[in-house]
């Protein structure tokens, strides 16, 4: 059993913190530059795997489709399931595309 | 984007991934919605910030960076101090619980002279880094000393008894409670001979609440989710409904005394005289509700409950009275692998209900389009084509508990995540001071309990 000091409730007593301590694992990123305009650019729209997403985002495509005529857009899976990552995916879109939007989250 | 419901969270994750992201929010929910639906929401508003949507998203795609933007500071808080600012006991179990760094029931104070006390239960040094945890996927870590567990370890009404246990469940540098919005629960156990030096209990009742080992240890680890894996409700928890499995983490030890099977320490490469405990990751566990055998064997019992389960993850673990397992070892099963390969071999679900599961959906559906088999090939069956969704023997295992008033076990779908050896925290002398009315108590429960079997004609 743990011994427990019985003291008066209105003494003062000191105790340590029980959190963990921050580290310093995260280095700040800039985000990429942004585009002038979405006229004649490919834009890579990414499910991550959530359900709902894929449908979500091929509404989100249509509507890219339909309100800037120029635009080009890739709807695409995200190899395995929303916690892995996708090099190969990501490569193309650094080669092919102009913008990227993910989703959708939750 | 996220749907709307993740909009704190997802500001707070951005962060602490060390960039200023942004984000749109569709509404909430996306899943099981008419496509009508959906194309509302994406001509429609961003209801967190009142803006249409799609036109935001565009923004987003193309309004210039801030110099916040191009050069982000870093998220992560200050170094917390070793001690807290003095103040009265009511005053400061009032702070903790304040500040969400309880699981809401009073605890003990972590004073300078209880963790002292504590850590003479271990030979490592106060400062030792043990780990580092966070409950989410890829949020920044915490960092924790064996000092930072002891504490949490007081917290919890635990002894310097109890702290390699906990100790080395820290050292697994895995939190109780992830983040996910399904809930998630564990399972812990333990093995060797430290489950009768420090009492715990793995007869009679071992997973309900009487036995102090048993729950302070089950706690500690909850507590330590919370403080050093950075559990915080609704910033870094989502799960919707929670799980009543966090309070104490369905923590036993195993019946090795009265079990026919080898420990389970042993099937993982332990020796039987070393102590280790063992963690698995799940949702739930189903009650047999019934005696194994009555009617038909047990393991035809089995697959009939295992229907409940979506069967995505292909584990599944059976928690087992120590008369189930003697009944299966009767059936043919002279293994718990046997048993494995029985289930793996016969467990049938219709292709279509392993991928009309959400998680069918979410884990299941990905593998089968990268033409991982065997769901690649599932993926292409009709759908009531009858599939063995647990085809991988070695995720199916067995553990023995409790008391042999029942022949029932749980069927749960937790999976095999890590056993740690608990030895390599010991103190320097190994031992522990033994407490001798203890050890008597229980020595008379244990004679009660053979002298029960045996007046009752049961096979002791």
């Amino acid at each position: 059993m743990a011994s427990i000091t019985k003291q008066p409730t209105r003494s003062l007593q000191t105790v340590l913190d029980p959190r963990g301590q921050p580290t310093a694992e995260i280095q700040p990123l800039s985000l990429a530059p942004r585009l002038d305009s979405l006229d004649g650019k490919t834009v890579y729209l990414v499910d991550i795997g959530f359900g709902g997403g894929w449908e979500f985002l091929q509404e989100a495509a249509a509507w890219l489709q339909r309100n800037i005529a120029s635009v080009r857009t890739e709807l695409r899976h995200k190899k395995g399931n929303m916690f892995l990552d996708d090099p190969e995916l990501f490569a193309e879109i650094a080669e092919r595309g102009d913008a990227v939007i993910f989703g959708v989250g939750g | 984007m996220a749907s709307a419901r993740f909009a704190d969270f997802a500001a707070t994750d951005s962060q602490n991934h060390g960039m200023n992201l942004r984000f749109s929010f569709p509404p909430y929910p996306l899943v099981g919605r008419p496509r009508e639906v959906l194309r509302q929401y994406a001509e429609g508003r961003d209801p967190v910030t009142g803006r249409p949507l799609m036109p935001q998203v565009v923004d987003a795609l193309t309004r210039p960076l801030t110099e916040e933007e191009k050069n982000p500071k870093p998220g992560r808080g200050a170094p917390r101090p070793r001690l807290l600012n003095p103040d009265t006991e009511e005053n400061l179990q009032r702070l903790f619980l304040e500040n969400d760094w309880t699981d809401g029931l009073p605890i003990v104070m972590p004073t300078e002279e209880r963790v002292a006390h504590m850590l003479t239960g271990t030979a490592a040094d106060p400062n030792e880094v043990v780990g580092r945890m966070t409950i989410t996927t890829l949020q920044e870590k915490l960092e924790y000393t064996v000092e930072k567990v002891a504490v949490n370890a007081v917290m919890a009404g635990a002894g310097p008894e109890h702290l390699p246990v906990i100790l080395a469940l820290a050292a697994s540098q895995e939190g109780s409670m992830p983040s996910s919005t399904t809930s998630f629960g564990r399972m812990a156990f333990v093995n060797g001979p430290i489950r009768e030096e420090i009492g715990m209990n793995c007869g009679l009742g071992a997973l309900s609440p009487f036995n102090h080992a048993n729950a302070v240890i089950g706690r500690a680890w909850t507590l330590m989710t919370i403080n050093l894996g950075d559990s915080r409700l609704g910033e870094t928890f989502m799960g919707s409904t929670g799980n009543p499995l966090n309070y104490n983490n369905m923590f036993f030890a195993e019946n090795e005394e009265r079990s026919v099977w080898e420990p389970f320490h042993v099937r993982r490469g332990f020796k039987k005289e070393e102590s280790a405990v063992t963690i698995f990751r799940g949702w739930s566990a189903i009650n047999s509700m019934g005696a194994a055998g009555c009617c038909r064997p047990a393991q035809e019992e089995m697959l009939l409950i295992l229907q409940a389960f979506p069967a995505v993850s292909g584990s599944i673990t059976f928690v087992m009275d120590p008369l189930v397992a003697k009944h299966l070892k009767e059936q043919g099963f002279q293994t718990p692998r046997q048993l494995s390969e029985w289930i793996s071999a016969n467990f049938k679900m219709p292709a279509g209900q392993f991928f009309g599961s959400d998680l069918g959906y979410s884990f299941g559906n990905p593998l089968a389009r990268d033409g991982v088999e065997p769901f690649s090939t599932w993926w292409k069956l009709p759908p009531e084509t009858m599939i063995t969704p647990y085809f991988r023997p070695e995720l199916i295992d067995s553990v023995v508990v409790g008391g042999e008033t029942q022949a029932l076990w749980f069927t749960t779908d937790m999976v095999w995540s890590q056993t740690i050896s608990i030895d390599r925290w010991r103190p320097k002398t190994g031992v522990y001071q033994k407490d001798e009315r203890e050890i008597r108590r229980r020595e008379a429960r244990r004679k009660r309990h053979a002298a029960a079997l045996k007046a009752s004609g049961y096979e002791y």
